[in-house]
């Protein structure tokens, strides 16, 4: 096993925090739609 | 079922088996077995742990839940999101970075053997009974349905996943997961499109049927320590629990311990949480469109097939009188639900009085449906679980030819990635935290792999067993389990009790105790508090108990991490 090279580390950084926005705004988008079918469907 | 159906499930079965053997090529290390020599690509191990998650019990319960219940239980994984920001900024890089196989071995490093030994046991004790259950729920509904012996369905399910994992370990595991996410993700996407098509109203009328029956009620912002499902629980409660299971259990650690960096496993337990809200919610649809779908066509008045035989048998007249009665109610709530189609679809703004209508006519239905679970529960001695049954009768009588075996393919790799990671997760804690800190510290890689081997089998084994003797054990299992949501936030208190700098052993070992004495008393003396709430009350014992005992016993105590644990480097 060898250690990751800092480049590789420094990708592997920025690809963190690309996921850790996109999972925030799925689960923000998530939450508005299920939020909005209640409002709608609920009678 | 038709031959072309269990064409498509033992295909299924024998392709990720196959596989699975095929990826042990190569593994003659315990690291390659237990953590494949930490060289994963992140979204494969982020699949992985979202195919863990997602059992039969997902698959068959929680859909069954939404035909009855509607789409609140989604409420749960409010707190999942929070749980793995906090994770990826605190327990992961303190976990990938000391170079652990388990999770408590980072324990003694920190603390002492014993506060090590005893989350580690408190582990296998649950995990083993869990691995159990995970198994036994969709053996013994496929039992019910198919008429098969109990033990056959264990073993269908049971042997391929002890093979592949006995041998190709953690590899065979990940790779075999990320094939079994797929199918389980096809299979719900097609149950939605056939619903979708088969109702005979239009998907908005259909929702609206839901919406009138109380089933689009999402969010409930009622702040109640006895409802356990709200959004409050979810966020507060929710977000201690999923903490607690992927911060401390070996189960899920062990997944992002297979990551090549710190970021990797941050990224993949990101990944593993991508999803989860909305296909949670996309689970809970299916069950709330079964329920649309039954109020056009009459479904069964007992979904379990065995206790309908049984009830028909035992109470002929009893039966047939509530049958009729049941007829009579399902034919006044269709009436009821196409008003509401038919308004919905002019929009003529009746829309309130049609569904007004409705829930009277549908509580008519849900009545006798109770009357009959009871007169179910009476004769067949058995407490009756419904719900559990409605989604597998649904496939099998309504899907088209090649689909119901595509889902129940889908429910039983579900069910085995499930038992897949956990056998693996049991194997490593009982090799690393026991067999080899206790009984054989120094041996080469070759002995150690092989006592893995075996391990992974006695456990597999030993689910199969629970799982067989599931209905005798049924009382025992929830003991077990219930014991088991005594120390899950203690466990929790106890690795944040790790990254507080003053805390020490003495006051983390006693305050573990203290937390799981703290959740019995709130357990048993207000038993009417959910247990989400439990988390948050171990949580908070252990770390205020640990770091006043640390406080007070500062100076005498162990301050360092052991220095004669074995490395793993």
């Amino acid at each position: 096993m060898t250690d990751p090279t800092p480049t590789t580390e420094q990708a592997s950084a920025i690809r963190f925090r690309r996921n850790l926005v996109r999972v925030m705004s799925v689960q923000v988008i998530a939450l508005i739609v299920l939020w909005l079918v209640q409002r709608h469907f609920s009678i | 079922m038709h031959p072309l159906n269990w064409a498509v499930v033992i295909v299924w079965l024998s392709y990720v088996a196959i596989d699975g053997l095929r990826r042990a090529r190569g593994t003659k290390h315990i690291e390659g077995y237990f953590l494949a020599s930490r060289n994963l690509p992140w979204w494969a191990v982020g699949l992985s742990v979202m195919a863990t998650q997602l059992s039969a019990v997902t698959m068959i319960g929680t859909t069954g839940q939404g035909a009855v219940d509607g789409m609140r239980f989604v409420q749960f994984y409010f707190g999942l999101p929070i749980a793995m920001l906090i994770l990826g900024v605190t327990i992961v890089p303190f976990l990938h970075g000391a170079k652990v196989f388990t999770a408590y071995e980072f324990l003694e490093r920190r603390f002492d053997a014993k506060t090590r030994s005893l989350t580690a046991f408190l582990f296998l004790l649950s995990r083993g009974m869990s691995c159990g259950t995970i198994l036994a729920a969709p053996a013994v509904v496929f039992s019910a349905v198919f008429g098969w012996p109990l033990p056959w369905c264990v073993a269908f399910m049971g042997i391929p996943t002890v093979l592949y994992t006995m041998i190709g370990g953690v590899q065979a595991v990940t790779w075999a997961d990320v094939k079994q996410m797929a199918l389980i993700v096809v299979a719900i996407i097609s149950i939605v499109i056939v619903l979708l098509v088969r109702i005979p109203v239009s998907p908005g009328a259909a929702l609206h049927i839901a919406g009138a029956a109380g089933r689009m009620r999402t969010f409930d912002f009622s702040f109640s320590l006895t409802n356990t499902y709200t959004f409050w629980s979810g966020i507060i409660g929710g977000t201690f629990l999923m903490l607690s299971y992927f911060g401390t259990d070996q189960s899920q650690v062990q997944r992002y311990l297979t990551a090549r960096s710190v970021n990797e496993a941050r990224s993949s337990l990101l990944i593993s949480a991508y999803w989860k809200i909305p296909l949670q919610a996309m689970i809970l649809l299916i069950g709330v469109l079964v329920f649309v779908f039954y109020t056009f066509q009459a479904p069964p008045l007992l979904f379990n097939p065995a206790h309908e035989r049984d009830v028909r048998a035992a109470e002929p007249a009893a039966f047939a009188s509530l049958e009729s009665r049941y007829g009579a109610a399902l034919t006044e709530r269709r009436a009821a639900a196409n008003e509401i189609a038919r308004v919905t679809d002019s929009e003529d703004g009746t829309e309130a009085s049609a569904a007004s209508a409705f829930r009277v006519r549908d509580s008519v239905v849900t009545s006798v449906r109770a009357e009959a679970l009871k007169l179910a529960e009476r004769a067949t001695g058995k407490q009756s679980k419904d719900v559990n049954y409605i989604i597998p009768r649904f496939v099998l009588e309504q899907l088209p030819l090649g689909l119901a075996g595509l889902f129940i393919a889908g429910v039983m790799a579900a069910a085995m990635s499930a038992i897949a990671a956990e056998l693996n997760s049991l194997a490593t804690a009982t090799v690393i935290d026991f067999y080899r800190r206790w009984v054989k510290p120094e041996a080469s890689d070759l002995h150690f792999l092989n006592v893995s081997k075996g391990a992974t089998a006695f456990w597999g084994l030993f689910a199969c067993v629970v799982a067989t003797q599931a209905a005798t054990l049924g009382s025992l299992i929830e003991v077990v389990n219930r014991f088991g949501s005594f120390f899950y936030g203690s466990i929790l208190g106890v690795f944040i009790l790790a990254m507080i700098p003053r805390s020490r052993a003495f006051g983390a070992f006693v305050g573990l105790i203290c937390g799981m004495a703290a959740v019995a008393a709130v357990n048993f003396g207000a038993p009417q508090i959910a247990f989400l709430w439990h988390n948050v009350v171990g949580v908070v014992t252990v770390v205020v108990v640990g770091t006043l005992l640390s406080a007070m016993s500062g100076k005498h105590a162990n301050t360092g991490p052991a220095t004669h644990v074995p490395r793993t480097e």
